[in-house]
Order: C-alpha cells, then sequence, then structure tokens
C-alpha cells in the first residue's frame, strides 16, 4: 500500500500542476477542404481492395464453380470498376487548371481544355456515366443471391452454397 | 466542347432509382435466405452485404437526384449547402460496404466449420438412431458369429487328436482337450489341479521348455519324454505365452503331438534295412563257405567208406562229418535268413500248419505245463506259402516261447483275417519273462542270443525274418518285462488257383 501511494502521489500532483497552469498544447488538428476529397478517394481505394480480396478468396476456395458465388464474383468486378470510374471522374472534377465545366442552360454544358488535353473532356464525360457501371454490379448481386436461393430450394440441407 | 448533359442526367437519375430498387431487391433476396437457414453465417454475411449496399444505394442516389433536381430548379447554391454532408454520408456508406465485405474470410471458415460440425452430428446422430433401431438385432448377430466362432474353436480343440493343454505360468493345467486327457490318463471327473511338469519324464525337459518361454516367448517341436499313462512316450512339444490386455504373460499354451509310434516305425525302418545289410553279407560268406564244406563232407564220407566201423580213425571221421554237417546247418539258416532261395508256395492251411507244428513240439518237448490256448480264426482262407518254412517259423516262435514261459505259464495262438487289407495275422504270445527294452531292437539280429553259450546258435529268430520278409510279410516284437512277449506275423493273402476263399474245415478251437 505504502509502495502504490509513494508512486501515485508524484504523477497526480504533477497532473493537477499542469491543470492549474494551462498553455496550447495544439490537440486538434484543423481540416481544411481538400481533407473531405481524400477521404473519400481513399474510401473508393479501400473499396476496390475489398471487392479485389472478396474476388481473391471466391476463386481461392473454387466457390465460383457455383453459379450463385460466380454471379457475386462479377458484380465484385463491376463495383471495382465503378469505383475506378467514380474515383477518375472525382480527380478529373478536381483539376480546376486542365479541366472547366460550365453550364449553358440547364440541358447543355460546356468543358473546356488546354491545348494537348483535348481528350479529357470525353474522358469526363464518360466517367460521369458511372451507374452504368454500379447498376450491372448491383444486378450481378441480385441474380447471384437468386441463384443461391434456388440452389437452397434444391439442397434443403443448406450445405451447398 | 459544349455537350448535351441530357445523356449524363438520365443515367444519373435513372441509375440512382435502379440502384435502390435493385439494392432493396438484393436485400430481399439475403433475408429470404437468411429465413431458410437463420444458422447459416454465410447467408448471414450477405444479408449485411446486401443491407449495406442498400444504405449506400440510397444515401448515393438520394444526393444524386436532389442535386439535379435542385440544378435544374436553379438552386444549385441549395445543393453546394447539402453537398458536403451528402458526400460524407457517401463516403462512410461504402466504407461500410467494404468493411462488411471483408469479414467474408472469417464468415467462411466458421461456416465451413460448423457445416463439418453439423455432418459429424448428423453423421453420429443417424449412427445412434440406427444402432438404437437395431440394437437387439446387432446384438442377436454378433451373439450368433461369436457362438459360431466360439463353436469352430471348441470343435478344433475337442475334435484335435494332438494334446492342446493351456496352463498357468507355474505349469498348473488350466483346461485339456480329451486327446490330451486320454493322453495323460486324466480322467475328467478328477478335479485336482495337476501340474504339467508332473509328466515330464526329466525334469530337465521342463526347465529347458520354461526357459525357452521365458526368453523367446514360444518352444517349437521340442522332442520330450513324457509319462503318458504311466509309460514313457516321446512326444513333440510346441508351445507359446499368451499375453493380457495389459501385456502380462498369463498362461501358456501348447501343443503336444505323439510321435512314439512314428518313431517305432521309424526303429523299425532302421532294423530292417540293417537286417537286409547284414542278410546280404551273410549270403555272401554263407556262399563261400558252403562249397568248401560240401567237399569236406563228401571226402569225409569217402573216407569212412574205407574204415572199419570200430576203427579210432573211423570215430574221428564222423565226430568231423557231424561238425562239418553242423556247419552246413548253420550256413543253410544263414542262407534261409538272407532269403536267397525263392519260396516253394503250396495251398496251406494255417490252423493245421501250427497244429502240425504244435503236435511235433510236444512229442519233442514237455509242454504238461503250459497250458495252449489256440484262438483260430474259421474264416480263414488258406495261404500260398512255403510250408516247409512257415513251419520252421512257427516251430521257432513256439519253441522260443515255451523257454521263456520255462516252468509253468500260458501260450496263445490265434490267427486273424483281415479282408481289408487282405491279411493273415498270426500272434504268438507268451506270459514268460519278456524281453528287455534294450535287446529289442537287435532280436532279429543273426547269432544274437540271450541263452548261455552252448545252447543256441541265434539264428533261430533271423532265419524266421528272413523267411516271412521271404513271403513279403512282415515279423514284429512287443514286449512288456515279467510279463511276456507277443510275436505278430503278417502275412499278404495271395489267392491260391482255383481255391476261393472259403471257410475252413475248422471250426472255433477255442
Amino acid at each position: 500500500m505504502k509502495r502504490l501511494l509513494g508512486r501515485t502521489l508524484p504523477i497526480g500532483a504533477i497532473f493537477f500542476l499542469h491543470l492549474a497552469a494551462p498553455l496550447s498544447a495544439w490537440a486538434t488538428q484543423g481540416h481544411g477542404q481538400p481533407e473531405g476529397l481524400y477521404a473519400h478517394q481513399m474510401a473508393h481505394l479501400f473499396f476496390i481492395v475489398s471487392m479485389g480480396v472478396l474476388i481473391y478468396w471466391l476463386r481461392d476456395r473454387n466457390l465460383i464453380a457455383i453459379p450463385g458465388w460466380r454471379f457475386i464474383q462479377y458484380s465484385a468486378l463491376f463495383f471495382i470498376l465503378w469505383n475506378v470510374d467514380a474515383y477518375t471522374a472525382h480527380y478529373i472534377e478536381e483539376q480546376i487548371d486542365l479541366l472547366r465545366i460550365v453550364r449553358q442552360d440547364p440541358w447543355r454544358i460546356e468543358i473546356q481544355a488546354p491545348e494537348g488535353f483535348r481528350w479529357l473532356p470525353y474522358l469526363y464525360y464518360l466517367a460521369k456515366l458511372d451507374h452504368l457501371l454500379s447498376v450491372p454490379a448491383l444486378i450481378f448481386m441480385y441474380l447471384g443471391l437468386k441463384r443461391l436461393l434456388n440452389a437452397t430450394d434444391v439442397d434443403k440441407g443448406g450445405i451447398r452454397l | 466542347m459544349i455537350v448535351s448533359s441530357v445523356p449524363i442526367w438520365a443515367v444519373d437519375v435513372f441509375g440512382s432509382i435502379c440502384m435502390i430498387i435493385l439494392a432493396f431487391m438484393c436485400v430481399r433476396l439475403a433475408n429470404l435466405l437468411r429465413r431458410r437457414d437463420r444458422n447459416n453465417i454465410i447467408w448471414t454475411y450477405l444479408f449485411w452485404v446486401c443491407t449495406a449496399l442498400a444504405v449506400f444505394a440510397v444515401s448515393r442516389s438520394a444526393g444524386h437526384i436532389l442535386k439535379q433536381l435542385l440544378i435544374l430548379s436553379g438552386d444549385a447554391s441549395e445543393w453546394n449547402r447539402i453537398r458536403p454532408y451528402s458526400g460524407a454520408i457517401n463516403t462512410l456508406t461504402f466504407m461500410v460496404v467494404g468493411a462488411i465485405t471483408l469479414f467474408f474470410q472469417r464468415s467462411w471458415s466458421i461456416y465451413r466449420q460448423i457445416a463439418s460440425d453439423k455432418q459429424d452430428l448428423q453423421a453420429t446422430r443417424d449412427k445412434l438412431l440406427y444402432l438404437n433401431q437395431n440394437l437387439e438385432n446387432l446384438v442377436e448377430a454378433r451373439t450368433e458369429a461369436l457362438a459360431v466362432s466360439e463353436h469352430k474353436y471348441r470343435r478344433i480343440f475337442e475334435t484335435s487328436r494332438d494334446m492342446i493343454l493351456v496352463t498357468q505360468m507355474n505349469g498348473i493345467i488350466v483346461d485339456v482337450n480329451p486327446a490330451g486327457r486320454e493322453m495323460l490318463g486324466l480322467h475328467a471327473a478328477d478335479k485336482k489341479p495337476k501340474n504339467f511338469q508332473q509328466f515330464f519324464s526329466r525334469e530337465s525337459d521342463w526347465r529347458s521348455v520354461r526357459t525357452s518361454l521365458k526368453e523367446y516367448g514360444f518352444i517349437s517341436n521340442a522332442e520330450i519324454e513324457m509319462l503318458c499313462n504311466q509309460n514313457r512316450s516321446r512326444t513333440l512339444v510346441s508351445g507359446s505365452l499368451n499375453h493380457s490386455a495389459t501385456n502380462k504373460a498369463e498362461t501358456i499354451h501348447f501343443l503336444v503331438k505323439d510321435i512314439e509310434q512314428k518313431r517305432l516305425t521309424e526303429e523299425q525302418i532302421a532294423q530292417a534295412d540293417k537286417l537286409a545289410s547284414i542278410g546280404q553279407l551273410s549270403a555272401g560268406i554263407a556262399h563261400e563257405i558252403n562249397n568248401p564244406l560240401g567237399i569236406i563232407l563228401g571226402y569225409t564220407q569217402l573216407l569212412l567208406r574205407q574204415e572199419g566201423n570200430e576203427s579210432e580213425k573211423y570215430h574221428d571221421l564222423k565226430i568231423i562229418e557231424k561238425h562239418v554237417r553242423n556247419c552246413k546247418g548253420i550256413v543253410e539258416d544263414l542262407l534261409n535268413f538272407a532269403r536267397t532261395s525263392t519260396p516253394k508256395k503250396a495251398s496251406i492251411d494255417i490252423a493245421e500248419a501250427l497244429d502240425e507244428v504244435l503236435r511235433f513240439v510236444r512229442h519233442h518237448a514237455n509242454l504238461d505245463h503250459i497250458e495252449v490256448v489256440r484262438d483260430y480264426d474259421s474264416k480263414a482262407p488258406p495261404m500260398r506259402l512255403d510250408e516247409k518254412k512257415i513251419k520252421q517259423v512257427f516251430m521257432n516262435l513256439i519253441m522260443n516261447a515255451t523257454h521263456a514261459i520255462g516252468k509253468s505259464g500260458r501260450l496263445w495262438l490265434s490267427t486273424r483275417y483281415l479282408p481289408e487289407p487282405e491279411q493273415m495275422i498270426i500272434q504268438f504270445i507268451d506270459s514268460g519273462y519278456g524281453i528287455e527294452d534294450r535287446n529289442l531292437s537287435r532280436i532279429f539280429d543273426p547269432f544274437f542270443t540271450t541263452k548261455p553259450t552252448g545252447e543256441g546258435t541265434g539264428l533261430g529268430l533271423s532265419v524266421s525274418y528272413g523267411i516271412i520278409k521271404n513271403h513279403g510279410g512282415e515279423i514284429t516284437v512287443e514286449s512288456d518285462l515279467g510279463r511276456g512277449s507277443i510275436f505278430t506275423i503278417r502275412l499278404p493273402y495271395e489267392e491260391t488257383q482255383g481255391e476261393l476263399h472259403h471257410a475252413t474245415k475248422h471250426s472255433d478251437c477255442r
């Protein structure tokens, strides 16, 4: 007990002395506008990695031999493509020195790019059509689940996946 | 470049609507899967992935639709106010989707483990169910199989002609089969524990058996003399230690084979071989001696004719003639033993021949003190034999028996005809003093005699042996010292020409 008090008392004393004399500790960090974009882009990368890992596991366990899981693999692949597309679109949008988008009217836009980057507007335009990848990803997910459900109808034991 | 934003707008709005619809359809299917088997962690995993996707789809699509509507309505500034919230929620939701997706590996491992355990459990349950339903039948079948097995091995144990014996480590007999009981002279009623050791003629044999068992765990085909029914009998002993479940030697299993008869046969064969060799040697010598003896006898008789009956020279020549004749007799006996002459076979009645010999012996020897029992087979057929020589054999054996009987006793003469194999058995059983074991193997040797010098040449039995062998038969002897001997002649039946088996005129002469 004496030993415990002997150690605790000096530490407690130092703690209370610090409260008595506060200083700027820089404990919190300010977050500017780019951080949200970076977090979003990192989330896209994380999504790509997780879907890639899922595909690897499905193939490693030869689950792709089962139609349901094969469709889920395709779904994961389309999600990867969608993430790449979304990442690219976000990236291009942020390149204000290279690309300027001016809305001419509600149904027309002007995409301006400097000399030497004439291909960039086309790429941006295509990248904006990202639902052409995300919707098939969900369709494949749906088909995969449907097949798995049918398979469980056949195999009531539910052991086969 | 100026382009239409309609495709972007259409794909964005309709794509967003489709995403929400499809995501919820996926949630529904995943939920259905989960309901099928609530214990299946993979279905639960898919349900959570789909739920996370649905939240992501709603957050993202709602943001996109709102964005397009606000821009179209000219309220872009309002969208700029909402945009950070929408983007942040959107970021969070697909991070959650990615995070949940990464649980696949763990979920799959748990699923496989559960599935494997479930399978094992199911297999065990099925087995238990089967055992429960069929326990009675299984026990019955097993009991029957055990009974069949027990019966099979019991039969081997019971019907074996060799002794099968189980003893404790100290030799106390635990179990013995009927053949063993008969061999050792044990009675089933006798409950007193016996030690296997007491049936060993020599204690050293038991010690060597124990040593072998101790060192090697077994003993194989050890030739050991045992006391079987008070008689010594040569046996082959094999044995091994029987270990218990704890690997401790508890009992010894013995297999004992009586080889006495086999050894006796081997000795008889060896004896026959020996006699055949002696016979060949004797025949050679006899031929060489016979001719000079004939010349000596011839010249002696020539000289006798020239001498007067009363002269001293005449008496000397008579002595020479007598001894030469003795020598010729011995030579003739040797030739008979060596079986050089072909027997002059004729149909004779064995019983008649025996009676004639018996009558002759009665005339020349006093048989009053000997009770003669004649036990002839009335159905015995006539035999084709050399009558003179066969009678000589009978004479030798009867004379030997009378000498062995001594002052008083009994002589048993018997004949038996065996139809299968066709064989005549003639036995001379006397109640004399018997033959010592050490002499039994030499009894048919030429010049072997136990009589004092001058009382016998030792050729009688050798000659008899030669004559019987010359007829294709065999002569054997069994003897019990102090109780008598049995001489047995076995002669093969040879059908006489024009004569068929018929009952002899003799009735049972007993």
